[in-house]
């Protein structure tokens, strides 16, 4: 791009510039409503409500949207966006009091959707969440690993009482899953490997040297192979349409600035406050009790040890006061630097997200 | 029998683990269907219809109902036959001095009307055929019968006259749509099946394709560019980021809620403080101090884990009675379990990377550690969980009980032997109680 021009900012431009804005933003958010809605939304006319309740459940949802998740009625999607702003920390609670039949609160609806896009790069996250896959992917980190798939089942089934021997036949039963998974990802790798090294040479790009599976599939299948160009090019437009939106988003949140001081101010926190008990072996109940234990184990051996130490005290030199502070000066740096590893992200440092598997020879 | 609400939350924490390993499963099942698909024989995209439809280019000569080829027809393909064989074995000599076989491009505005194994012919590929010697006819329409240059391809006429190879370089437009009758026709053991095998390494991805991927490719390098901040215009960017901050203090005071909260996020890192303090406690506890120096820096290292314990401990528990003491009741059952974002989102935006590996073995122990980490994990979050409900029944229950040595055994099984391992309870009388004869 070349240098751009100073120009007096011409009113016209301005009165164009927020519409771009908005339009560039509906393109590349997915399944966002047109940029009509969102004017609504700042007037919080009710039409407005339930396209933005949707927009907010699929920008939310951890995984792509699948049938399972889309087909929801509008009422749980509701719900569960407000449990999820909830748990990502939005501060006002208007959202709350909205009524779940979503027929009303557009423009807190549009306060939240800014705030979500004030924190972090969204379009970007979304964009590689819903990433067009060319080639044969493996995560190189174990982070997927460790986040629960998808929403928990909402029909839980109120079951009564089991037999621990039932426990016993589940946990036999999840240990065969996971055997005929592995050899079915063993064979899975061998297939690969073969694919890669009969198809070697074919690829335009040369540091990859060789088809992989989604490429060898649309060669075979001209008609999905279209689909995934289809899949391709709107993916190329959606990024074209993040790119504008940085851009221009200066505007979009100088007209948000508006749209906050339309919103009446919140009411003090109300003074009763219903005690509810939180179940004990949820996430945080089973990290308390692991803590607990930690805390516990660790005192133990710290209270043997200075019991030993303490009754062999007398027998060191003149050094002794130097080298104490020296080690109590290195244990604490010690400790900082452990601390640190888990209160910043080290995200960087390590290979993280999925990579395209390459054949070399 | 277990309590009703353990119950509930053993079976629900197992169904949860049995569901995840059954999603991955049918996903793994997926990949195998398509790649075993891939090395097999690729068969025509659609089973051959009882009448050809001729594509669009296919506009002059109507297509003639089916009859079999002439036999002038097929002595001239026969003869045309050769020819390309002979150009084959040149253009063989001459691929192996490095040239490379050109593969003619699948044109994907073509694809979706090649619905036969036999390519529409098109003018390009019938002055291609004119001229065996010089060049492989281009402009055939279907990948997986890339060329005619393979040696060893039987191409016509396998002596009874009803096969006719597809697209064998029809020089006629009639003969090339006599090819599309007669080929679905034919018996489905087509001469030129494609195999990746054999002719994987002679295929080339089609033009559009190749156009959106490298525009893909591009879009991204500048979106993530733009991300890391070294656009031209940084002042706007500044006043972008100024603004937002500005939004976001201004949602948070006029909030009716405090802002700190237990999060997801939150949870996680506390999470990994618990594990990393785990693991250092490990290692000084393994360690064998050698002099009093050593002895002592453990010592204090020990010390100062349980101090940093403590404070994690507190935070989490102070952050716990800040959600309890909401009025919880407005909000939903329980934050829903997002995916945490990969690398803490330290880059959402996609770029390229590469996984170099050089042999099957070592990919297939890559996925095996993989899986096995992902299988470790799982099983290590089911036993917290079954140590927090099954422990405290085991406390509560009367000592030496029947139902309290069926529950012992039950969870020493489930906790120390993984579930594999049962013992066995035998009752031993004591020697006193035997009455004396």
């Amino acid at each position: 791009m070349g240098r751009r021009r100073r120009r007096r900012p011409d009113p016209a431009d301005a009165a164009r510039a927020l519409p771009e804005a908005i339009a560039a933003l509906s393109r590349t958010l997915p399944a966002a409503p047109s940029p009509e809605t969102f004017r609504r939304a700042k007037f919080d006319r009710p039409e407005a409500a339930p396209a933005l309740w949707r927009l907010l459940f699929r920008v939310l949802s951890p995984l792509p949207a699948d049938g399972a998740l889309a087909s929801l009625a509008l009422e749980a999607q509701a719900r569960w966006v407000k449990s999820a702003l909830r748990s990502q920390g939005y501060p006002r609670r208007a959202l709350v009091q909205l009524p779940d039949e979503g027929s009303q609160g557009a423009r807190e609806l549009l306060l939240a959707l800014a705030w979500l896009l004030a924190r972090g790069p969204l379009p970007e996250r979304l964009l590689t969440q819903s990433h067009v896959r060319l080639g044969d992917e493996m995560p190189v980190c174990e982070c997927e690993a460790l986040a629960s798939p998808g929403l928990p089942a909402p029909g839980v089934e109120a079951e009564g009482c089991v037999d621990i021997r039932h426990v016993q036949w589940l946990t036999g039963k999840l240990r065969l899953r996971w055997r005929n998974l592995m050899a079915g990802q063993q064979e899975q790798c061998a297939l690969l490997g073969k694919i890669h090294s009969y198809t070697r040479g074919c690829h335009s790009d040369r540091s990859l040297g060789h088809l992989s599976v989604p490429e060898t599939e649309l060669l075979r299948d001209p008609e999905g192979g279209r689909q995934l160009l289809q899949l391709l090019e709107k993916e190329n437009a959606r990024l074209e349409a993040a790119l504008e939106w940085r851009r221009r988003e200066l505007v979009f949140w100088q007209w948000m600035d508006t749209v906050l001081d339309a919103c009446s101010p919140e009411d003090s926190p109300p003074t009763f406050l219903p005690r509810i008990p939180e179940p004990e072996a949820g996430v945080a109940g089973l990290l308390v009790r692991e803590l607990q234990a930690l805390q516990e184990e660790l005192r133990e051996a710290a209270e043997a040890r200075r019991a030993a130490w303490q009754a062999a005290a007398g027998g060191h030199g003149p050094e002794w006061r130097a080298a104490r502070r020296a080690l109590q000066a290195a244990v604490a740096q010690d400790l900082a630097a452990l601390q640190r590893s888990w209160e910043q992200d080290q995200g960087r440092a390590r290979p993280h997200g999925p990579h395209r598997l390459s054949k070399k020879n | 029998m277990l309590p009703a609400e353990c119950s509930r939350r053993l079976v629900a924490e197992l169904r949860d683990a049995l569901d995840s390993c059954a999603e991955r499963q049918r996903q793994l099942e997926q990949s195998l269907r398509v790649s075993r698909r891939l090395l097999r024989v690729w068969e025509p995209a659609e089973t051959p219809a009882p009448e050809p439809t001729p594509g669009p280019e296919i506009n002059e000569e109507a297509p003639s109902s089916a009859c079999p080829p002439s036999p002038q027809d097929l002595k001239e393909l026969e003869l045309l036959t050769q020819a390309l064989e002979k150009a084959v074995r040149v253009r063989k000599g001459l691929s192996k001095a490095g040239e490379g076989v050109k593969v003619p491009s699948l044109k994907s505005g073509s694809a979706s009307t090649a619905t036969k194994a036999s390519a529409p012919p098109s003018t390009s590929r019938c002055t291609g055929s004119r001229a065996p010697e010089t060049k492989p006819p281009r402009g055939v329409h279907h990948p997986w019968v890339p060329t005619k240059d393979l040696p060893g391809r039987r191409l016509l006429l396998v002596g009874d006259g009803a096969h006719m190879g597809q697209g064998a370089g029809a020089n006629k437009t009639e003969a090339g749509l006599r090819d599309q009758q007669i080929v679905p026709q034919a018996a489905s053991q087509v001469p030129e099946a494609f195999t990746l095998k054999d002719k994987g390494a002679l295929l080339r991805l089609p033009e559009a394709f190749r156009k959106a991927a490298s525009r893909n490719a591009r879009l991204w390098a500048q979106l993530s560019s733009m991300q890391t901040g070294d656009s031209a215009d940084a002042a706007a960017a500044t006043a972008t980021a100024t603004a937002k901050t500005q939004f976001l203090q201004k949602m948070q005071t006029a909030a009716g809620l405090p802002g700190s909260m237990l999060s997801t996020a939150e949870v996680g890192r506390l999470q990994k403080a618990c594990s990393m303090l785990r693991l250092r406690m490990r290692e000084e506890l393994t360690a064998d101090p050698k002099d009093w120096m050593q002895e002592y820096r453990s010592l204090l290292t020990l010390e100062g884990l349980q101090a940093l314990a403590g404070q994690c401990l507190h935070r989490l528990q102070e952050l716990r009675s800040a959600v309890v003491e909401q009025p919880q009741g407005l909000w939903p059952e329980g934050p829903p379990r997002a995916a945490l974002p990969c690398g803490g989102g330290a880059d959402p935006v996609w770029s390229p990377q590469l996984l170099l590996y050089s042999s099957t073995q070592e990919l297939q122990t890559l996925a095996a550690l993989r899986l096995r980490v992902a299988m470790l994990d799982q099983q290590v979050h089911l036993e917290k969980v079954l140590m927090a409900e099954l422990l405290p029944l085991l406390r509560e229950q009367e000592p030496l009980g029947r139902p309290w040595l069926a529950l012992c055994r039950a969870a020493h099984c489930l906790l120390c032997e993984g579930g594999q391992h049962f013992l066995t309870v035998l009752q031993d009388e004591p020697a006193d109680r035997l009455s004396p004869p």
